[in-house]
């Protein structure tokens, strides 16, 4: 089975800095993978690489086998890969629902009542009843939800997620989860994301892909990544606070 | 679900009764003081609707309308006194010279982040001003093209002409403003980077608006031309592109028919602190304070709200 999304030897300077070094990466259709690092490991980096906002020193990004890296971040999402961003970019000035729309006016996009599909959209998100109400208003748990929402509307097959439970409360978290649980089983997205809340990012993926310094340190099941030694050093320090026994 | 309104019916109606007023009111009055007056605020009317279409809804202040206002009534006095060619001519021409200059600006300027776009404006607006100068023995120089053929020679009917094409340009860029296009140059205000998340071109509908922009202001350029008989680099003056930005302001910003009623109520305003002599200036500079001080949404705009308001139950 090729690939959805494969990574071979990417990498980025920020000057003096080397962001990502080599990465190489695979993703297949239908699988939720996770992005795990500290900060400033390079993984907003990759997601910037990836979707086109920042332009890599070399490497290869290749869609469906399709190579990418050369194009517009507009181009890409027309393609099928969409993405969140880990601080809420709402389009200030305009309503929830016209957020959503606004994400249905890409090329990509097949459906004939964008209307309809937006106001499903936000139901599906739990946004319904706020549709007319300006985004700037809204809370920062609802943000999150506008932004997949969004990124829903582009009608992508891969969808990235950058730390969508950031800054959020627990009952947000949960909620969220079982709406990303959702997208992937029932609307069959291959999902990517990047998180920090251990605990729900592990349940929640399949996979995962340790970074730190801009490299892979570690790659596998959630449950192994936990006991790898250089992950936990790398992340958690040289103990172990996770405690994920009880949940992993 | 419709997704985009489109126009109402009580916007369209307003705008209809507002128009037909506007024309019948200089017939009530004698002499033609009126209606010179009125001309030029329907001018102003055009150049700001045009303004609010681009950098009303999109965010990026052109300080550099002037330019397009400029060539498009160069174009029209070139044509007609140079070429000899009738002044209907004038009227596709001064669009097509301004869409040209739209687009060879645009590419490069449009790109540019924060306030270089008005920067880049604002400078290629004194530079058309000043290539006037240096090449007078093409444009004239400081006294600019003279004995321009008037389109309409009765100024009541070239008056009543200006209305209409006011009111068609109103009508075409609200409609638009409320499509897709709109919601689209709206999203570009709020945030460049989600719009490219969003999979939008968001460069190439920044250009395409600028290019509409422009060819309705070199259009009332024209037909400014065409009011004058003559034109002078004084057309590109920067104090024209302040003067719109601050009746598109006044009137209500991204609302396209704010502008036109702010262009109005800014000339007729203009003139009627004529009986303040010299301190004319600094009672138009107070009002302008006032206005933006404390009503950040403009006039127009605002009061239109109330009154459709008021039609609805709360």
């Amino acid at each position: 089975m090729s690939a959805l999304l494969q990574v071979n030897q990417l990498d980025k300077h920020f000057g003096g800095l080397h962001v990502l070094k080599n990465f190489n990466m695979e993703l297949h259709k239908g699988e939720i993978v996770g992005i795990l690092g500290p900060n400033g490991a390079g993984k907003t980096t990759l997601f910037n690489l990836l979707t086109g906002f920042i332009p890599a020193d070399s490497g290869e990004v290749l869609l469906r086998g399709q190579p990418i890296r050369q194009l517009k971040a507009n181009t890409i999402v027309g393609l099928g890969m969409a993405r969140t961003f880990q601080l809420c970019r709402p389009f200030v000035g305009l309503t929830v629902l016209e957020n959503v729309l606004v994400g249905s006016l890409g090329p990509r996009v097949k459906t004939h009542d964008i209307g309809a599909r937006a106001m499903h959209l936000l139901a599906q998100v739990g946004l319904a009843d706020k549709a007319q109400q300006a985004s700037e208003l809204l809370s920062y748990g609802d943000l999150r939800r506008l932004e997949i929402a969004r990124a829903l509307a582009t009608e992508p097959e891969l969808l990235l997620l950058d730390e969508p439970f950031a800054g959020l409360g627990s009952s947000e978290i949960e909620a969220l989860s079982v709406l990303i649980r959702q997208l992937h089983s029932e609307q069959h997205l291959t999902i990517l994301l990047i998180e920090h809340k251990l605990r729900e990012f592990m349940q929640l993926v399949s996979r995962v892909v340790a970074i730190d310094f801009g490299e892979i340190i570690a790659e596998g099941s959630p449950a192994d990544i936990v006991k790898d030694p250089r992950v936990i050093e790398a992340y958690i320090g040289k103990q172990n606070p996770l405690n994920l026994d009880n949940h992993a | 679900m419709k997704a985009f309104k489109g126009l109402d019916t009580l916007s369209s109606i307003g705008g209809l009764v507002a128009l037909l007023l506007l024309g019948v009111l200089p017939t009530l009055f004698t002499g033609t003081y009126l209606v010179g007056v009125l001309t030029v605020a329907a001018i102003y009317g055009i150049w700001a609707v045009s303004w609010d279409f681009m950098s009303g809804l999109t965010g990026r202040e052109n300080f550099g309308h002037s330019l397009f206002i400029g060539v498009g009534a160069y174009a029209a006095g070139f044509l007609n006194v140079h070429f000899g060619l009738g002044p209907w001519w004038s009227l596709p021409a001064s669009m097509l010279v301004a869409m040209v200059f739209a687009v060879v600006l645009g590419f490069p300027t449009l790109r540019l982040k924060g306030p270089y776009f008005a920067l880049a404006m604002l400078s290629s607006a004194v530079i058309m001003q000043r290539l006037m100068l240096i090449f007078w023995e093409y444009t004239g120089g400081e006294e600019g093209i003279h004995d321009i053929t008037p389109l309409i020679v009765n100024p009541l009917h070239y008056y009543w002409f200006v209305l209409a094409v006011l009111g068609c340009i109103t009508l075409l860029l609200s409609w638009m403003a409320r499509s897709r296009w709109g919601l689209i140059l709206r999203a570009i205000r709020g945030d460049e980077a989600t719009c490219l998340a969003a999979g939008l071109p968001i460069t190439t509908y920044k250009i395409v608006s600028l290019v509409i922009s422009a060819a309705f202001a070199g259009l009332g350029g024209a037909l400014y031309a065409h009011y004058q008989l003559q034109v002078s680099p004084q057309l590109f003056a920067v104090v024209t592109s302040i003067t719109i930005i601050t009746m598109v302001y006044v009137g209500g910003m991204g609302t396209i028919f704010g502008a036109v009623g702010g262009a109005l109520l800014l000339t007729v305003m203009t003139e009627g602190l004529r009986n303040f002599g010299e301190w004319r200036l600094m009672v138009y500079s107070l009002l302008l304070i006032f206005i933006l001080f404390f009503l950040p949404n403009g006039i127009i705009a605002p009061i239109w709200q109330k009154i459709r308001n008021l039609g609805r139950p709360s």
